[in-house]
């Protein structure tokens, strides 16, 4: 795993934001936050995260606009994404690979299950 | 004309041709049967004249010969011969009334005159033969004149006879020949109307079932618009095609019906599914943060070092308020769902509406502190007493306080109620606030549930989206409805109207 790059968690939920923080931290990640999808692109250009963890209903941008602007732009394309949603639907799941992003999981999150995807892409 | 009329009016007339046929063969039957006798008995007299002419001539010369003998001996006449003689006569006469009895109107006139004129020879005669043995008696039989005159009539009525029977004869040939005429020409008439009735009527009956049996297939074939048009008859196959015409469009409108009802039944079913979504996406929210931060204390709990106690009870609380939360979410879609399968009873009660605005005043007051709003309300006091259900009541005045805060920030809130002057009985409540107003694409949907005005509003502002649906739903079923005013940028205005009984 590539420890020296950051998690970018981006999600407006305040509780749901402070627990995957706290519960990526304790995991051993280091983690930056975004509130918006327009703040997710922003520090996706300055800080370069290993991966973007991105829920996707955002104010001002929301999820999908976001993934699929990062995908359009040369310098961030190569960063993974994943999709975190409450919707559980497989057309959900679609919309989200549909809009760039790399791997999808449902809220309530599988904690290891992610753990495990974030592995997987930042290793590849 | 109608096709039945058409063919009973083309029956008829063959069948008077047929009559007509048939009245001339028994006409021209009786005709000739009738031309045939006098013919015979014209046939008849002339050879009765005939004969009768020999047996005069006959007779005659016989009274000759006797008138010499009688000058010339004195042989007495015998009974035997005289007899004879009278029996002879009495012959002559009889058939001469035979020959009266042949004759008709047109030799009725001859007869006369020869019956007369025979009558007198025949008495002369006869008064020669009774007298021949008186001496006395003197009688010049050689006087040709009552002779002549009776053979002359004879051959007069003989010739007339003859001509009667040449002119019967002529009318019979010519009564057999008119019959003959027109039996052929009735018959050849039967013929061609029979084909020309033909003719018409099967490329009538061709062309009209043609048409329905086009108008069947294309509407079979779902061209359900087709109508039979081409069909100009006010009789049967018109009836026909009016009521095919008739039933397409039935069928047409059922048709459309059954569509119709189709696509309702498949938009309930889509936003039955679509709700079913939102409900699972809106259930995850809340149960994200328990499992979370369950899993995340738990996790904690293994750990070596010391925990800290109160980040463990704020995460504690976190727990119980996402809880509380879902409870509130679950309430929020029971009621609806009762509201909407019809299974939302009224629990009317009297009561004061001041009091229960007072009541829900206070729950908000923490709220409006934390977004710095203020409270205004207006003629609140000495409002008349409603009879109506005071638990949706309540909920539909929290639901819709708590937005209008939710939605204000370092603004007012106002509150306020009437009596509509109109409709006694009738209370109209307003909640209007300075907050972010809605566009009118999204007021259009503000009463659906799990929608609000902006997608990002719910990641603003919280909340499930059901409040609005739910005050609807309640006003309706208390009699009354919820309407709504907005601008953006200028606040929204939520009126409320309802009776003070709902029966």
């Amino acid at each position: 795993m590539t420890t020296d790059r950051p998690v970018l968690l981006v999600e407006d939920n305040e509780l749901n934001r402070d627990m995957l923080v706290r519960r990526l931290k304790r995991a051993g990640l280091a983690v930056i936050t975004a509130g918006n999808g327009q703040q997710a692109l922003d520090l996706m250009h300055s800080e370069r995260p290993g991966i973007v963890l991105m829920d996707m209903n955002l104010p001002i941008l929301d999820g999908w606009a976001a993934s699929r602007r990062a995908k359009e732009d040369e310098d961030i394309r190569h960063i993974p994404i994943i999709a975190l949603t409450a919707h559980a639907t497989e057309s959900y799941r679609q919309y989200a690979l549909d809009a760039g992003c790399d791997d999808y999981a449902t809220k309530p999150v599988d904690f290891p299950g992610l753990l495990t995807k974030i592995k997987r892409l930042t290793c590849a | 004309m109608s096709l039945r009329r058409q063919l009973t009016l083309s029956l008829i007339t063959i069948l008077i041709l047929f009559a007509v046929n048939v009245g001339t063969h028994f006409w021209g039957s009786y005709a000739r049967n009738e031309s045939m006798i006098a013919y015979r008995n014209s046939v008849t007299a002339t050879q009765l004249s005939t004969e009768v002419e020999q047996l005069l001539e006959v007779q005659r010369q016989q009274i000759l010969i006797l008138a010499t003998l009688r000058e010339t001996t004195e042989d007495p006449l015998g009974d035997a011969e005289l007899q004879r003689a009278e029996a002879a006569i009495r012959t002559i006469n009889e058939k001469i009334q035979r020959l009266g009895r042949l004759s008709h109107s047109v030799t009725e006139m001859d007869f006369e005159l020869l019956w007369k004129k025979s009558s007198l020879l025949l008495k002369r005669w006869l008064t020669f033969y009774r007298n021949y043995n008186d001496p006395a008696f003197q009688m010049d039989m050689n006087d040709p004149l009552p002779f002549l005159g009776v053979s002359e009539k004879l051959k007069e009525l003989e010739q007339r006879q003859a001509f009667i029977a040449a002119q019967r004869a002529k009318i019979i040939d010519r009564t057999i020949a008119l019959t003959d005429r027109i039996t052929v020409i009735a018959f050849f008439s039967s013929i061609f109307l029979t084909a020309i009735l033909g003719y018409f009527l099967v490329s009538y009956t061709n062309t009209s079932f043609k048409s329905l049996k086009r108008g069947t297939e294309r509407f079979g074939s779902g061209d359900l618009d087709y109508r039979i048009d081409d069909i100009n008859d006010s009789g049967e196959l018109g009836d026909l095609a009016d009521a095919f015409n008739d039933m397409s469009d039935k069928l047409r409108n059922a048709i459309h019906d059954v569509h119709k009802a189709r696509d309702i039944a498949d938009n309930a079913n889509a936003a039955k599914s679509m709700f079913l979504a939102n409900v699972s996406h809106e259930l995850r929210t809340p149960l994200n943060a328990i499992i979370g931060y369950s899993e995340m204390l738990h996790d904690e709990l293994g750990d070596t070092h010391e925990i800290d106690r109160s980040q463990f009870q704020q995460d504690l609380d976190t727990i119980i308020k996402s809880g509380r939360q879902l409870l509130t979410l679950i309430d929020d879609i029971l009621d609806l769902s009762k509201v909407e399968t019809g299974n939302m009873s009224l629990n009317c009660e009297t009561f004061n509406p001041t009091d229960l605005l007072n009541e829900a005043f206070e729950v908000l007051a923490p709220l409006l502190r934390n977004n710095q709003n203020t409270l205004q309300t207006r003629n609140l006091e000495d409002l008349p007493e409603l009879h109506n259900d005071p638990a949706k009541f309540r909920q539909i005045f929290t639901n819709l306080l708590s937005n209008a805060n939710k939605f204000t920030e370092s603004g007012c809130i106002t509150v306020s109620a009437r009596e509509l002057p109109d409709t006694p009985g009738w209370l109209e409540f307003s909640v209007s606030d300075t907050g972010i107003g809605m566009t009118s694409e999204e007021l259009s949907r503000v009463f659906d549930a799990f929608v609000q005005a902006d997608a990002s509003t719910s990641a603003n502002y919280g909340g499930t989206g059901l409040g609005l649906a739910i005050c609807r739903d309640f006003c309706a079923l208390m009699g009354g409805r919820i309407d709504v005013e907005s601008e953006p940028g200028v606040g929204s205005t939520f009126t409320v109207l309802l009776p003070s009984d709902p029966t």
